[in-house]
């Protein structure tokens, strides 16, 4: 769309994203199921294999947005989403890479570490709420590096952080999701590159 | 006497010529600073990035491309890497929250093998990072209503635009920042409603992307 047509629908916009805002504001519960893609990262893999087990919690995850008198106003989905992006960035970090299904899997037997993330927070930001042009993301994860014998190599916090303007978008559906994707790739990018900063893990790097 | 046909008629023309007296307009203003020479190769390339680090900063990516079609176009046209392509191609280096802030972070950068690499087979020459923002003043009485005969609006909207961007340009062969273009356009849009609607877009940002592109040209190509 070339930018002197977005100029004319622009005009337009403010009085469409009142109306159905409006509408929105009228019906029940919405459902936004995060979908994005996730490019592989352009970064030199560490020698080492490592098994990742993803928790049902995380699997599952969601977060319930609720209007100002209690109402469940928005429901986010986003256990795929975290899902299929590990799996697009720990190929591109360790050598070798596995899934499994618990911690009692007898092919972690067989590898260096078990990465084990965790999502303990989710928060969410709209427009008709903040009264600004942007939808927001933060989330907060638990990092978990766990050897084959189950003793932790290293635990550490992670956050994400993901925004995206409300006028690139008419839905509040597409305009949540954006900033999500944008949450997700900005802890891919801070996890593959500072995986080896954090001090436990260049201690257990060091003493390999 | 008139009928209801004719009159319609008279009333679509008087917002026709409402529409033309009540023409947009936007005026926009290019600033240039030259920091070293430039030239560019008909096999090279340059890339157009928006600035985009933490909660204040949202460059339009529809500008960025904008700026990048514009120079891509007409005479001493110049190859430009879509954002996007590049962004994925080098994840994650240049996510807000890795990419470089100055000319001088690039040597850091290209430390990094698998970088360089992929800068080369892009064959950059140039990184344009934009930043800046369209702030927008609305004002004017526009009220609209349906009903079982019909429905229609009456009255004018306006909205003022003001848009200022920043292109600051690095030479990845240098590693030295080599200028800055900046262009500030201003314009009024009017919306007239005569039962229906008409806008009239100023296309502010329209007039400063194609401005600021064809300096942008310019520069690169050492004019």
């Amino acid at each position: 769309m070339k930018l002197s047509e977005i100029d004319g629908l622009t005009f337009f916009k403010g009085f469409m994203i009142h109306i159905v805002a409006g509408l929105f504001v009228s019906c029940g519960t919405s459902n936004v199921v995060i979908q994005g893609s996730f490019p592989t990262p352009a970064i030199n893999p560490i020698p080492l294999s490592v098994a990742v087990y993803y928790d049902d919690n995380l699997r599952n995850f969601s977060y319930m947005e609720y209007s100002e008198t209690g109402r469940e106003e928005i429901n986010i989905e986003s256990g795929s989403s975290h899902v299929q992006l590990f799996d697009a960035v720990l190929p591109a970090m360790f050598e070798r890479v596995i899934t499994v299904n618990s911690m009692e899997d007898p092919e972690i037997e067989e590898v260096d570490a078990v990465f084990a993330p965790a999502i303990e927070e989710f928060q969410l930001a709209l427009p008709a709420k903040t009264k600004l042009e942007v939808y927001e993301v933060w989330i907060q994860y638990n990092m978990r590096l766990i050897d084959s014998e189950g003793d932790s190599l290293a635990d550490w916090v992670m956050t994400s952080y993901g925004k995206t303007p409300r006028e690139t978008f008419l839905s509040v559906e597409d305009g949540i999701n954006g900033a999500a994707v944008v949450a997700l790739r900005d802890l891919a990018s801070s996890f593959a590159l500072n995986f080896a900063r954090i001090p436990e893990v260049r201690d257990w790097l060091g003493s390999l | 006497m008139k009928t209801v046909e004719e009159k319609s008629k008279a009333i679509q023309k008087a917002a026709l010529v409402f529409a033309i007296g009540l023409s947009s307009c936007a005026t926009t203003t290019i600033d240039e600073f030259r920091q070293g020479q430039t030239g560019i190769e008909a096999d090279e390339t340059i890339v157009i990035l928006g600035r985009r680090e933490g909660s204040s900063f949202e460059t339009d990516s529809d500008f960025v491309e904008c700026v990048g079609e514009r120079m891509g176009q007409g005479d001493n046209s110049i190859s430009v890497v879509p954002e996007r392509e590049f962004i994925d191609a080098m994840f994650p280096w240049f996510e807000p929250r890795n990419a470089p802030l100055r000319a001088s972070d690039l040597e850091r950068f290209m430390i990094e093998d698998i970088v360089a690499r992929k800068m080369d087979e892009f064959r950059i020459r140039y990184m344009v990072w934009l930043e800046g923002e369209t702030e927008t003043d609305r004002s004017g009485s526009l009220s609209c209503a349906v009903g079982p005969g019909g429905g229609g609006c009456f009255g004018l909207a306006i909205q003022e635009d003001d848009t200022n961007f920043d292109a600051t340009i690095w030479d990845l062969e240098s590693l030295r920042n080599v200028g800055q273009i900046n262009a500030a356009a201003t314009g009024t849009s009017y919306m007239p409603a005569f039962v229906i609607p008409v806008p009239l877009p100023a296309r502010v940002e329209a007039n400063a992307c194609n401005r600021l592109a064809v300096q942008l040209k310019d520069f690169v190509n050492g004019s």
